[in-house]
């Protein structure tokens, strides 16, 4: 026993060092959304034109809800890439829809002023909608499918790939004929 | 109210709250219930602090949010669970203890324990109750030569 641990022994931090290494790969910033496959939270909030808008009347579309903030920088990033949705997919298949986080009506609207983009933006003072949805920070994007279910979350900011792929799929899933 | 807490701590049926013992919350019980709730939750914006602590503006909404659902009838397991829903368990600033989280509790327990061992062996070994594995080495017994006691008065004379 005594010369089996002398080679044991040392190797006991083996296993640690390999939970450390595997906890290296891991980032801290991205943590596990717990809301996939649930229904997406309804919220009926006044857009910055002083609409009111509901997610349930975005019912049977692809919506792709994007939490962003004038200050955000990453955000500003993003923003061409929903811009192109928008133009790319036609509003009665997919909505853009973006809800503005700790921010105020005025400085979202010189946002969109400068750096172009029509699609609505709605209002959550005292982040009600951002905490039912368990936003953290911006940007985060959630693609709710047809039925508006929470089908993938963003975190970060978005890219063309990632929402292309993410809303064709999304699109192909809700197509007549297939399922529903 | 303490005869109510005697009550409820006795009978746990009547600790589910029913809707009339919510009209005896007052300012102060729900502020204390919200802070108690908000400790034990994590901002997610600074995420070593609780949101009770936190500056952070999206924790003084969570704050709000869990003031009005307190003042509103829910209890703060039920506050805590809603948190738990839309954020995931690291939300709670204690894991839960089930599955993987035990470990957290666990392994500083096991590795006191193995270290303490360790130590406890080592000393034995230390303070000679266990013989160790190679035998003391044995003092040389013959008397100093010579040369080397005309060394040693040498070094001794020297220091003085």
């Amino acid at each position: 026993m005594k010369g089996a641990a002398r080679w044991l022994i040392p190797l006991l931090p083996i296993p640690v060092l390999a939970l450390l290494a595997f906890g290296l790969t891991r980032s801290a910033q991205v943590l596990p959304s717990a809301i996939i496959g649930e229904m997406a939270p309804d919220f009926a909030l006044q857009t910055m034109e002083g609409d009111s808008l509901a997610l349930s009347e975005l019912h049977g579309q692809v919506v792709v809800l994007n939490f962003w903030a004038s200050w955000c920088i990453p955000c500003r990033e993003e923003h061409p890439v929903l811009a192109r949705a928008t133009r790319e997919y036609s509003e009665g298949d997919v909505r853009v829809l973006g809800v503005l986080y700790q921010d105020d009506a005025a400085s979202a609207e010189r946002f969109m002023m400068r750096y172009g983009g029509d699609w609505t933006t709605v209002l959550d003072p005292g982040s009600r909608t951002a905490i039912d949805f368990g936003v953290y920070g911006v940007p985060e994007s959630f693609f709710l499918d047809a039925e508006g279910k929470i089908a993938h979350k963003q975190i970060g900011p978005l890219t063309w790939p990632l929402l292309q792929s993410t809303v064709d799929s999304l699109l192909a899933a809700s197509a007549p004929g297939v399922g529903s | 109210m303490l005869i109510a807490a005697v009550m409820l701590a006795a009978d746990p049926v009547a600790a589910a709250p029913r809707p009339q013992d919510r009209e005896l919350l007052s300012p102060a019980e729900v502020d204390h219930l919200t802070a108690q709730v908000a400790a034990q939750l994590r901002c997610p914006v600074c995420r070593n602090q609780a949101v009770l602590e936190s500056s952070s503006g999206l924790a003084r909404q969570m704050q709000t949010v869990i003031r009005e659902k307190i003042a509103a009838g829910e209890t703060p397991e039920q506050v805590k669970a809603y948190f738990v829903s839309r954020y995931g368990g690291w939300i709670l600033l204690k894991p839960e203890p089930r599955g993987i989280n035990l470990l957290v509790y666990l392994l500083p327990a096991v590795a006191v324990l193995f270290g303490g061992g360790v130590l406890f062996r080592q000393m034995r070994r230390w303070t000679g109750s266990v013989e160790s594995e190679q035998p003391a080495p044995e003092p040389p017994d013959e008397a100093l030569s010579e040369e080397e006691e005309a060394w040693l008065r040498r070094q001794i004379g020297s220091a003085r």
